[in-house]
């Protein structure tokens, strides 16, 4: 009996001709413009390597969302940039301005709106001629110190030049690729026109280049551009980009932490393998500078053999990466998984029992995502998408990592029952921050605390029934000022198992005798009374409510005088005399005058 | 005979709570020691575990004194301990210059709402592993201890029934306590005063401390 073999089985997916997809996507998007402008240079740019780079000092989180819809190859270059092989979206989005364009489109959606116009952010084209042609656009040299050339392309796909950082003066040019015409004007321009006249396209907080290699599209990025895109020869389009790019990229690559304003350096314990050292690339730039380079032309165009006489390996390779040649192939990051559950609602909920079976199906199935991959939630974020179209987020920092389905619920709960919505619910998301398993060592020689959930719900519960803030643990200030603690989270998890155990010998020494050390009931805020003195002893407390300690005294000690943080402002400066006074019924209170108004208070009774 | 058959196959099914028989041993870690050896001995080694018992006594008898000691001791043996503090007048300064371990304590602070801290209260004991739960209802004003209905009580010593937690209630009077606790009461004979002084003039005189002088009523 003959096997077949993997050629004898019918495939189960069709061929599919490339006009056919693009035949699918002119119906799917039919107001995208025609499709057909990616025919001819896509069939090119098809063929060569195409990198984007994605930068942002602000939203670093957004970088691999974006990243993830256009391309699964992504590799993170320090914590606010990635660089994406986008080779094969030339068949579907056409040339590389056109993939720079829906990068930015994608960013400026991510990051919200553009702000009003800010004409340093633009594209900048670095194009050769055949580009320069179809689109009819010539860009000319711009020297730095009177303003950039930018292209914007908007929306419309229009694409129009606007002017920035003039002083009233500069260059419009703008463009029709309909017409492949072009128009120049020099004249004077105001800042108002230029408000007017220009249409930012990407004013986020995300900076875009696309480039036929990593180096260059991280190099352009440093630009100063919002969206810069490299078609052609690398070489002259990062020619003219100034020396100080590189020594950024190289900070980027070695998580190398620059200080403002005098700019030192908090260097890495570790250089990222594979790239030339910092102290070196330190001692290059220190070189290059006091020769006068500055653009990375200059540099490039040195002679190698020379370069690596003087400066040696990392002098080449630093000139390698000035010419945008990669060290080495894109190496993809290892697919992070998210833990994320969304629900889109058939009808608006309003209330949290029917909202309780919604959680718990999305976090049933979370829990079960966490616990394959022995993870716990750290921390839990509920996204609530109202019917008056804004968002109710809360997010809950645990004090552990859990996955328990129930109690995670529990505390989303809780937490809603103190922070209701404003209006029903249309749609549920739930992400929560993995953190690895905890283990868990029993003991049989140690008393049993509560677990973690049971502490986390408890508090929960405690805090929705008498407030956030009322419950927790005491934790006494460093100051003199009374009454000086704040409530901290309970987490009696983090304590040492032997931390009580160090206190065992200080309380029973403290016993030694028959009395007992009182302890202070306290008044908060502390009760105004009225106090008659006599040769300077208080002799009678009297106070209008009811309950409250006061009569004769019998017994009285002091004055104490206490004072402290004058510096800090009549609110924080207490400055007063305090006096343990007994009362012929037998209570002991602490009342203290005030020295600057002479009031008198009780500040607690002593039991 | 009959009666200690009877009393055996009591507790053999766990049906013993109520039985007042003293001469039955008990084990030291049955009790929850105050760490005050004179409180101690009258209540026979400590606090009974999974009791509800009470601390009461007037004004500046030494009820927070001997509260706060219960706490140190068993914050001291490692446990966690709850102050529900319904009028919040607990203070951590003088509680942790008498000893207390304030990383183990939690701290419930309401504003006056008896009933609200009553609930506070039954969810920390429900939650359990807990050494020592105290209710603090001492400057609560009489109508509204009233105010619960009797079977309170008896849902709060259900709850601890069979644990190793004290519920421990701290008032002025007797409130509650479950057939296995204890009240124990602070007081001072008559024209003795509760509170002790050192020192001759008011210049050079301070509080010493309270010598509580308990009374114990009710337990085994």
């Amino acid at each position: 009996m003959r096997i077949p073999s993997y050629d004898d089985l019918a495939p189960s997916i069709p061929d599919v001709s490339a006009s056919d997809v693009l035949e699918s996507v002119q119906r799917l998007l039919p107001d995208s413009g025609p499709v057909t402008r990616g025919t001819a240079p896509a069939a090119e740019v098809s063929g060569q390597l195409l990198f984007a780079c994605l930068r942002s000092t602000r939203t670093p989180e957004a970088l691999m969302d974006i990243a993830r819809d256009f391309s699964p190859r992504i590799q993170r270059y320090g914590a606010a940039c990635v660089v994406f092989d986008v080779s094969g979206l030339g068949r579907l989005l056409g040339d590389p301005a056109t993939i720079g364009a829906e990068l930015a489109r994608a960013a400026a959606d991510k990051c919200g709106a553009p702000r009003s116009a800010d004409c340093d952010e633009g594209i900048h084209v670095r194009t050769r001629p055949r580009f320069t042609s179809r689109y009819g656009i010539r860009i000319e040299p711009h020297p730095v110190e009177h303003a950039n050339l930018v292209l914007h392309a908007a929306v419309t796909d229009r694409t129009r030049i606007a002017v920035d950082r003039t002083e009233g003066h500069g260059t419009r040019i703008s463009a029709d690729p309909s017409q492949k015409t072009i128009r120049e004007n020099q004249r004077p321009i105001d800042k108002k026109e230029i408000r007017e006249d220009s249409r930012p396209v990407n004013s986020s907080a995300i900076v875009v280049a696309v480039a036929p290699t990593q180096i260059s599209a991280l190099l352009a990025s440093f630009g100063g551009s919002a969206l810069t895109v490299i078609t052609g020869q690398i070489d002259g389009a990062l020619a003219d980009l100034p020396l100080h790019v590189l020594r950024q990229l190289m900070v980027t690559i070695h998580g190398v932490v620059v200080l403002r304003p005098n700019a030192s350096t908090i260097t890495p314990v570790t250089d990222a393998p594979g790239w030339p050292s910092w102290s070196a690339c330190e001692e290059v730039f220190d070189v290059l500078q006091r020769w006068g380079l500055k653009t990375l032309g200059e540099f490039a165009a040195l002679p190698a053999a020379d370069l690596s006489a003087r400066l040696g390996k990392a002098g080449v390779a630093l000139q390698r990466l000035a010419r945008g040649i990669d060290p080495r192939p894109l190496i993809p990051d290892p697919e992070v998984p998210r833990y994320r559950e969304r629900l889109e609602l058939e009808w608006p909920i309003d209330s949290l029992e029917p909202l309780s079976f919604v959680l718990a199906r999305l976090l049933d199935s979370l829990s079960l995502a966490l616990e394959r991959a022995d993870r716990g939630a750290a921390a839990i974020r509920l996204d609530l998408r109202l019917v008056d179209r804004s968002t109710h987020s809360r997010m809950l920092q645990l004090p552990v990592a859990m996955r328990d389905a129930r109690v995670l619920r529990t505390l989303l709960l809780l937490d809603l029952e103190s922070h209701p919505p404003g209006a029903a619910i249309d749609i549920v998301a739930i992400e929560v921050d993995p953190a690895p398993g905890r283990v868990l060592q029993y003991s049989l020689l140690e008393r049993a605390l509560p677990s973690a959930e049971t502490i986390a719900t408890l508090t929960a519960r405690l805090a929705a029934l008498v407030g956030e803030f009322r419950c927790g643990m005491p934790v006494l200030l460093d100051s003199y000022r009374p009454d000086a603690f704040v409530l901290e989270r309970f987490a009696p998890a983090e304590i040492p198992v032997h931390a009580g155990r160090a206190h065992a010998g200080s309380v029973s020494l403290a016993l030694q005798g028959s009395r007992t050390p009182l302890c202070l009931r306290r008044f908060r805020p502390p009760v105004a009374v009225r106090v008659v003195v006599t040769r300077g002893r208080p002799v009678q407390v009297a106070i209008d409510r009811r309950g409250m300690p006061g009569g004769e005294v019998v017994q009285a000690a002091g004055p104490w005088r206490s004072s402290g943080e004058w510096w800090a402002g009549a609110t924080r400066h207490w400055d007063r005399d305090e006096w343990d006074v007994s009362f012929t019924d037998g209570a002991t209170c602490r009342i203290f005058r005030e020295r600057e108004n002479g009031k008198w208070f009780i500040e607690g009774l002593l039991d | 005979m009959a009666r200690a058959h009877l009393e055996s196959l009591l507790r053999a099914r766990k049906l013993d709570v109520t039985l007042t028989d003293t001469s039955i041993p008990r084990s030291p870690d049955d009790r929850a020691s105050t760490g005050l050896p004179v409180v101690d001995a009258a209540l026979g080694g400590g606090f009974a575990r999974g009791q509800l018992s009470e601390i009461v006594g007037p004004r500046s008898s030494g009820r927070t004194a001997v509260l706060c000691q219960a706490l140190a001791a068993a914050a001291a043996r490692g446990e966690l301990v709850a102050l529900v503090d319904t009028t919040d007048r607990f203070d951590p300064v003088s509680a942790g210059a008498a000893g207390l371990d304030l990383s183990r304590v939690l701290w419930i602070r309401d504003t006056g709402d008896a009933a609200r801290a009553l609930k506070a209260t039954t969810l920390v004991l429900q939650a359990g592993n807990f050494g020592i739960v105290a209710f603090d209802l001492a400057d609560v004003p009489a109508p509204a201890l009233r105010a619960f209905p009797f079977t309170t009580w008896l849902r709060i010593a259900k709850i601890v029934e069979g644990s190793q937690t004290v519920a421990l209630i701290v008032g002025s009077d007797r409130i509650a306590r479950s057939p296995g606790g204890v009240t124990l009461t602070l007081e001072s004979p008559v024209r003795e005063p509760r509170v002790q002084w050192t020192g001759s003039s008011h210049r050079a005189r301070f509080v010493a401390g309270v010598d509580p002088k308990a009374r114990v009523v009710g337990g085994r």
